[in-house]
């Protein structure tokens, strides 16, 4: 026998979500504790800033560039490599249950295989993972958990959120108590809910196994990604009226934008509503009309999703508990990618590379079994990725880790990370809309120093970019691009990016809009 | 308003080209996700595999220019929509397919493109695995 792996992400949280990285509204002690018994790491960051291309590094371990899926509505191709199948051949057992989103979500043709699976009752999985059970963010579409709630609770779907409007656009509908954007009143009781079903599921699956099994458990949960519609039942937890702001969120409209206008014009042109670069956020809703209240409510909802899904990681901590297993796991927490959250006056998530989108939350709490000379409550400040994770996964497994992947095993420390040389992380951007509409970023992050160089497109010409000291300035907002008193700084790192950022070497298709 | 073009060069001649694309029933043997069709007084409609109709109107069929163009009226959330298809005699060997389409909301476009892009390939596939004998 060997380590049972469980991979919890959650989708869109921020690095400060958790109690573990100082959050201080939501309760999250199961995975405090996991962070208590394990390794934290304070500059994880995902290669890309959106779902598909995040998650096909999750699975892949391998930079944006290397496996193609560059932007939402692009499909990993069906014969990726997949750390799945490198520990099956290993003889772990192996599920995803909860949001893959390796294949678009919109798919009325029913292409892609993980709808079709779920369309056709199968849990049969691919890409390595021998069971899927897939959800996202409601009960619209194909996805194992709408046919579920079709199935079984017809009459709770229509207390969800709709997403997509009637011309298939992200709506901007607002509700609550504030009218805030995508947040609505759910009467779903709460055990219908994706978080709890998602727990549910993976109880179900490990529940299924042997006990001498090995086994990979990928739990996906959807949240708190938009749009904020958790049960009704729960709102109680916090009330947004008794939130502070976010940090970088100034109250005076003017000093707000005077920030914004010191980044690359396309921030002040979504934030004016000029410009929609991406389809993750609603097109016509416009970010200069968020109020300070509608970001409370919208905090206050994610913090009482994030309770949820801690409190459902500890139904499954316990279920594994009660198998005997708990010596021998190790479990990995982190998300895709982060959420404005009101940073700047802004909400969802795009084309912009600072903490607030590309800092998050990772832990590694080694199976307690395994010693091996890991600190308990060890912090790492290196940087690492997500493109990190799979090898990682090999490692745990005792599998060597494949060529195929760009990513290295995460270090146990300061001192394994620096022996190891891990000294900067990127990430990269790019979109195309229908419109023609083009952006491509590319960041690196080493020492202090945060840089986002942009390519050409149609809103930059190549020549603008980000600088930003993140000691002397965590919330980014004095943007020293172009400070004389930086230039060789710049530089050293513009030309440490181009040496280290793969380049998609063929730009698929984008198949859907998400 | 979104615009969207895939073309593939089908190493057959543009009659036998024509003898799929200018069949308007024969989209069943190319164009993924589709379980059924159905042709009569000008319309179109397709069933896809998740069992949802959509229905055409017929516009053009051109046997002389080898022209076939349809609008999509539903139930798929369309405002407007031409879908093209031309098979050109271009001189060179083969012929040209070209299906070309204007679409609007937009985000129906990446559906859209995605399906047609890997429609034309099974086509093209299709017609040249049989030029060149193949099953």
């Amino acid at each position: 026998m060997g380590r049972r792996i469980l991979f919890i992400t959650t989708d869109q949280m921020r690095y400060d979500a958790i109690g573990a990285n100082g959050g201080h509204i939501a309760r999250t002690p199961n995975i405090d504790a996991l962070a208590r018994d394990g390794i934290s790491y304070d500059r994880a960051q995902p290669q890309n800033v959106v779902c598909m291309p995040s998650r096909a590094t999750m699975v892949t371990g391998q930079d944006v560039g290397t496996h193609g899926v560059w932007m939402n509505g692009v499909p990993l191709p069906i014969d990726a490599p997949s750390v799945a199948a490198v520990l099956g051949d290993a003889g772990y057992r192996t599920a995803l249950i909860g949001k893959s989103h390796f294949e678009p979500l919109l798919d009325p043709f029913l292409r892609f295989e993980e709808n079709r699976f779920a369309f056709d009752g199968s849990t049969r999985g691919h890409r390595g993972f021998e069971h899927m059970e897939l959800a996202t963010h409601g009960p619209a579409g194909f996805t194992h958990y709408a046919m579920w709630m079709r199935a079984h609770h017809a009459g709770s779907i229509g207390g969800f959120f709709q997403v997509l409007d009637q011309d298939l656009e992200v709506s901007g509908l607002g509700g609550g108590d504030t009218g805030a954007p995508q947040v609505k009143r759910n009467p779903v009781p709460r055990d219908q809910y994706h978080t709890e079903w998602v727990a549910d599921r993976t109880i179900a699956w490990l529940d299924g196994l042997e006990a001498d099994d090995d086994w990979f458990c990928w739990m996906s949960f959807p949240d708190p990604h938009h749009p904020w519609d958790p049960p009704e039942s729960e709102l109680h937890r916090v009330d947004w009226r008794d939130l502070d702001l976010p940090a970088a969120y100034r109250t005076d409209a003017a000093e707000r934008e005077a920030i914004i206008d010191a980044k690359p014009r396309h921030w002040r042109l979504w934030y004016d509503g000029e410009l929609v670069s991406n389809y993750e956020a609603p097109t016509r809703w416009v970010p200069a009309t968020l109020t300070a209240d509608q970001i409370r409510e919208v905090n206050a909802i994610t913090h009482v999703e994030n309770e949820l899904i801690d409190e459902a990681i500890g139904r499954v901590l316990a279920a594994i508990a009660a198998r005997g297993w708990g010596d021998d796991l190790d479990v990995v927490f982190t998300t895709d990618h982060g959420e404005f959250q009101g940073d700047y006056g802004l909400l969802f998530k795009g084309p912009y590379h600072v903490d607030s989108l590309m800092r998050i939350p990772l832990i590694w709490r080694p199976a307690p079994s395994a010693g091996g000379g890991v600190d308990a409550r060890a912090r790492v400040s290196r940087p690492v990725g997500l493109r990190d994770l799979a090898p990682t996964f090999c490692a745990i497994a005792g599998v060597d880790v494949p060529a195929w992947m760009d990513g290295r095993p995460l270090p146990i420390d300061d001192a394994d990370a620096t022996a190891r040389a891990f000294e900067r992380v990127t990430t990269e951007w790019d979109s195309q809309q229908p419109d023609g509409t083009e952006i491509h970023l590319r960041t690196i992050v080493r020492d202090r120093w945060v840089l986002t160089e942009y390519r050409p497109g149609t809103v930059h010409d190549g020549t603008e970019g980000e600088l930003y000291d993140i000691e002397e300035d965590p919330l980014q907002f004095v943007n020293l691009w172009d400070d004389p008193a930086r230039r060789a700084v710049r530089a050293e790192l513009v030309d440490d990016l181009r040496a280290n950022i793969v380049e998609p070497e063929l730009w698929r298709r984008a198949q859907a809009p998400v | 308003m979104a615009t969207l073009r895939s073309h593939a060069r089908i190493h057959r001649t543009a009659d036998d080209v024509w003898a799929v694309v200018g069949d308007p029933s024969r989209i069943i043997e190319w164009f993924p996700g589709l379980t059924g069709v159905t042709v009569a007084d000008g319309v179109r409609t397709l069933t896809m595999r998740s069992g949802l109709p959509v229905h055409e109107e017929i516009v053009t069929l051109d046997h002389r220019r080898r022209r076939f163009q349809y609008r999509i009226t539903g139930p798929l959330p369309v405002r407007y929509h031409l879908g093209t298809m031309d098979v050109i005699d271009d001189g060179e060997p083969g012929c040209l397919l070209v299906y070309s389409t204007e679409i609007d909301p937009e985000p129906m476009a990446f559906v859209l493109d995605g399906a047609i892009s890997e429609g034309v390939a099974t086509l093209a596939r299709l017609l040249n695995d049989h030029a060149e004998g193949r099953p």
